[in-house]
């Protein structure tokens, strides 16, 4: 089954049930505290890291996190948080 | 927060990452389970990442897996977090016993009083107080734990009667003890007492406000004499005791005398000059040169101190600069030497309490002293003052 079908019967599946698509769909969640913190959970990997723009891989596609004197705090298989002054979070 | 005291209780790393393509050997590491903690971009090649000491042997394999693509070099900047601590300790077994001492000692100290300080005190010297705070069982070095504060305030309060409120306050290995007095207006009507003279005089102005008086207008009274007695019959013909309160004014004579010589030495120079050194280094001073007697040379200083930027060293030299003099003796005016021991006169006066504006009268007796030397001034002065001085039972 090719993995644009799969992807349409789990959204599918998960909108019949009323369950949340970020487990099903293995989707990454963005969490955006105020405008010095994003934390990502279930990313794919780190794209790109620089101070003034960090890029992550996730099923939904690549996740964009632009602004100015960017670290990431805490960087793991699941989560990525990055600490700094947040301009804009693109998903691509 | 509680993640960092975690790494920080297991031991963490700084570590250097140079090369390109570091995102890709991040990735391996998250998926080979190494968290990394705050990722700085340093320069486009270089990353520094925090890291568990642990997880940092599971980063080599990785760094070997990309020896195909872009070369990476891992370096350790710093190590970090309890375990590296304990180890410097284990190289330094007696540091480590030593602050383990003092810690120990500190904890044990704190159990203790150290300091007492008096707060609110105005009349009452804080040393009375803290004599009395003594005696009330605080004292320093007492342990804590056997301090009563009610039972101090208490025994406070008992042996100090001027005290209207006391409150004992633990901080710590400090105690504060705040103090209110008792007003001077209130402590005379509360107790009970007589007014007595405070030195001889003639009585001049007799005012009782309460009490019976004991003398009349024109009297003369010793010191220690009872003026006012505090026991008075009132208005339904009862006996009294009480404060006695009154006025009682009178003229009071004070003397004291003051003597001046009539000659005066005053130093000749010869002109005859020495130099003599001191090095000093720390608390040891060298002399260099002779001594000579100060009786007949006046001696003058001057320092120089080392200083090592703006910090001063314990490095100074002194030159001490002696010229010799002869003493010779030179005529004081009378009416000069008569001011001088006027002035020493009434210095002494003032001492005894004598208010200048309150001077009523004043006589000076001058006479010259037996060798015909000196010159000494009596003053005699009378003063209209207050003699009464009141004493409680």
């Amino acid at each position: 089954m090719r993995p644009a079908v799969r992807q349409k019967l789990k959204r599918r599946f998960a909108e019949t049930l009323d369950l949340p698509p970020s487990v099903v769909l293995d989707q990454a969640v963005i969490h955006i505290f105020g405008d010095s913190e994003v934390k990502i959970v279930n990313h794919k990997g780190l794209v790109q890291y620089s101070t003034a723009c960090v890029k992550t891989r996730a099923v939904q596609g690549l996740i964009e996190v632009g602004g100015s004197e960017l670290e990431i705090a805490f960087f793991s298989a699941q989560e990525i948080k990055i600490r700094g002054r947040i301009r804009q979070v693109m998903l691509k | 927060m509680t993640q960092l005291l975690w790494l920080w209780w297991q031991g963490y790393l700084t570590v250097r990452l140079r090369g390109a393509g570091i995102e890709r050997l991040l990735n391996r590491a998250s998926q080979v389970g190494v968290a990394l903690f705050r990722v700085e971009r340093l320069t486009s090649d270089v990353v520094l990442v925090r890291m568990a000491a642990r997880d940092f042997r599971l980063l080599r394999p990785l760094l070997r897996e990309a020896v195909n693509g872009p070369r990476i070099s891992v370096s350790v900047l710093d190590r970090h977090g309890l375990p590296f601590v304990l180890r410097r300790f284990r190289r330094r077994s007696f540091l480590g016993v030593g602050l383990g001492l003092a810690v120990l000692a500190v904890f044990y100290l704190a159990n203790f009083v150290w300091f007492v300080q008096v707060f609110g005190n105005q009349a009452l010297a804080v040393e009375a107080i803290k004599t009395a705070v003594e005696d009330a069982g605080l004292r320093m070095g007492i342990p804590r734990s056997s301090l009563d504060p009610a039972r101090i305030e208490r025994k406070l309060l008992e042996s100090l009667p001027d005290l209207v409120w006391v409150q004992v306050k633990n901080r710590g290995v400090r105690v504060e003890v705040h103090v209110v007095e008792r007003d001077e207006a209130e402590s005379g009507e509360q107790r009970a007492g007589h007014i007595y003279a405070k030195q001889d005089g003639l009585v001049t102005e007799l005012l009782v406000l309460q009490g019976t008086a004991q003398i009349r207008e024109g009297d003369t009274v010793r010191k220690d004499d009872l003026l006012i007695s505090g026991m008075y019959y009132d208005h339904q013909g009862r006996r009294q005791y009480g404060a006695a309160r009154g006025i009682v004014k009178a003229r009071v004579w004070y003397e004291a005398v003051g003597e001046a010589s009539l000659v005066r030495w005053e130093p000749l120079r010869t002109g005859r000059r020495r130099s003599r050194y001191l090095l000093t280094v720390g608390p040891l001073t060298v002399p260099i040169g002779r001594s000579l007697p100060r009786e007949n040379h006046l001696v003058t200083s001057r320092t120089w101190q080392l200083y090592l930027g703006t910090a001063m060293a314990p490095v100074s030299w002194t030159r001490l600069d002696y010229e010799e003099v002869e003493w010779e003796t030179v005529p004081v005016p009378a009416a000069e030497a008569e001011q001088n021991a006027y002035e020493l006169a009434w210095e002494s006066l003032l001492a005894q309490g004598v208010d200048r504006e309150r001077v009523l009268v004043e006589k000076r007796a001058v006479e010259s002293l037996a060798d015909g030397n000196g010159i000494r001034v009596t003053v005699r002065v009378e003063v209209l003052e207050d003699i009464g001085r009141f004493s409680g039972q």
